[in-house]
């Protein structure tokens, strides 16, 4: 043992010296270096995890979205044909009022027509046989002017207005 | 590095034919098994290579103390490339302690292994280093001091890094497994308190557990055989491979000692590796419950 402290000239202070070089070296390494780095890869770990499970979120989200996009477009176009179908079949029902009302009018305005015609047509005719009986009772009077007397004219007049009637 | 060394073989003969009259001075430039003392500072003698443990010290500070400034959440330079060491060595620490959490426990004290005693390896390599220094008397004779010497090249520094390990692993076995659990690894009471509650079940224990509490003794020489093959590996590989530079420097100054230069860069690495991880084996082994 003493030999070997004189070959190599072990001494317990440059022991003891170099012992508390290490641990100031295992200290400064822990304390500045080690301690702080692992503090922050913990956190980028958590932080990277985190934002992975997120995307996970938003992606079900997505797929949640996506689907529920799809129900109400499918519930809107439902109803949509809903309204289509009823607003066509009033339309429908509309249009049938309006032919109606309009022929009812059109009967009325031909109703009316055809009454005034026949007004007129009566008219013309009274208006006609007044005429014609003038024009009898002119031809006469001058055909028979000499042979008949008043009496007998207007009795003879009569007599063929009747016959041409 | 040793390319000045061929100045300093020469120096002595210049000086010699200069200053000192003939075969008084002549200045011994040998490799010593032991790191030379430069001053003394009260009680303590500083040798070069308490001082090159200085330097490493200053450079850990300098780099944790930059590591610490440039932390942030988005790695960048010098973060990043220190996270891929500790990343890579939490990987190789997974292989032997089995559990990220043992190894994240373990992980401060033995990368703070690793750093001091490759940087200490290294620097030993430095140019200057073993080259630089100034010439003392001692007694008749003119001796070369380095300013520097490799810190793990001196006993007193590998001593007190194998002391420390293997005293933490049994820091850590003792808060793991409990005192008295720890106590019988070693000086086997278990052994014999079972002897007569078992004795009558199986005669035999009285042959096996006091081939157990032998066994335990042995272990406490295990203990003291850790402490020196860690102290002595780690001092023989760099101690030898300055020897190896000196002597292949002196063969030839210019190109012959690259190679080895190389060669010995890695063994720094190499040696920085056995250790940390043979303390990191000691830690897991004795943390964990006795099996046989």
């Amino acid at each position: 043992m003493d030999s070997l402290i004189s070959t190599f000239h072990l001494d317990v202070k440059l022991l003891i010296a170099q012992i508390i070089n290490f641990a100031i070296v295992f200290a400064v390494l822990y304390f500045f270096a080690l301690k702080p780095l692992f503090r922050v890869m913990a956190d980028r770990t958590a932080t990277v995890e985190k934002g992975l499970e997120d995307a996970k979120k938003i992606e079900q989200r997505l797929v949640q979205a996506e689907t529920e996009r799809n129900e109400i477009i499918t519930a809107a176009k439902k109803e949509a044909a809903a309204v289509m179908e009823k607003t066509a079949k009033e339309a429908a029902l509309r249009r049938d009022e309006l032919i109606a009302q309009t022929k009812e009018e059109i009967g009325a305005i031909i109703n009316t027509e055809k009454e005034k015609m026949r007004a007129e047509k009566a008219s013309t005719l009274k208006e006609i046989k007044a005429e014609v009986a003038d024009l009898v009772a002119l031809s006469l009077e001058k055909l028979l002017d000499k042979k008949l007397t008043g009496k007998d004219d207007a009795e003879m007049i009569k007599k063929i207005v009747k016959d041409v009637k | 590095m040793k390319e000045t060394n061929s100045e300093i073989i020469e120096k002595p003969a210049a000086a010699e034919g200069t200053q000192l009259p003939a075969g008084e001075g002549n200045i011994k430039t040998e490799s010593t098994l032991f790191a030379e003392p430069l001053f003394h500072v009260g009680g303590l003698k500083v040798t070069n290579s308490l001082a090159n443990s200085w330097l490493v010290v200053i450079i850990v500070l300098i780099l944790s103390i930059a590591i610490k400034r440039s932390i942030k959440a988005v790695p960048r330079g010098l973060q990043n490339a220190f996270e891929m060491i500790v990343e890579g060595f939490l990987g190789l620490f997974d292989s032997v302690t089995g559990s990220r959490a043992k190894s994240m426990k373990y992980f401060p004290l033995v990368f703070s292994f690793f750093i001091f005693i490759l940087l200490s390896n290294w620097m030993g390599l430095l140019p200057g280093v073993g080259s630089i220094g100034q010439v003392v008397a001692e007694g008749r004779e003119k001796v070369f001091v380095p300013y520097f010497r490799g810190g793990t090249a001196d006993l007193n520094t590998t001593l007190a890094l194998a002391i420390i390990g293997v005293v933490a692993s049994h820091v850590f076995g003792v808060m793991a497994l409990g005192a008295w659990h720890y106590l019988n690894k070693f000086i086997n009471f278990k052994a014999f308190l079972e002897i007569p509650k078992k004795i009558r079940q199986d005669p035999t224990v009285l042959v096996v557990n006091p081939i157990k509490a032998f066994v335990g003794l042995i272990e406490i020489i295990g203990e003291v055989a850790k402490v020196a093959s860690l102290s002595f590996r780690l001092f023989g590989n760099i101690f030898a491979g300055e020897v190896l530079l000196a002597s292949m420097s002196a063969l030839l100054a210019f190109g012959v000692p690259i190679p080895f230069m190389f060669l010995e860069v890695i063994v720094g690495i190499v040696q920085a590796l056995i250790f940390s991880m043979l303390i990191l084996s000691y830690l897991t082994m004795n943390t964990s419950a006795e099996e046989h």
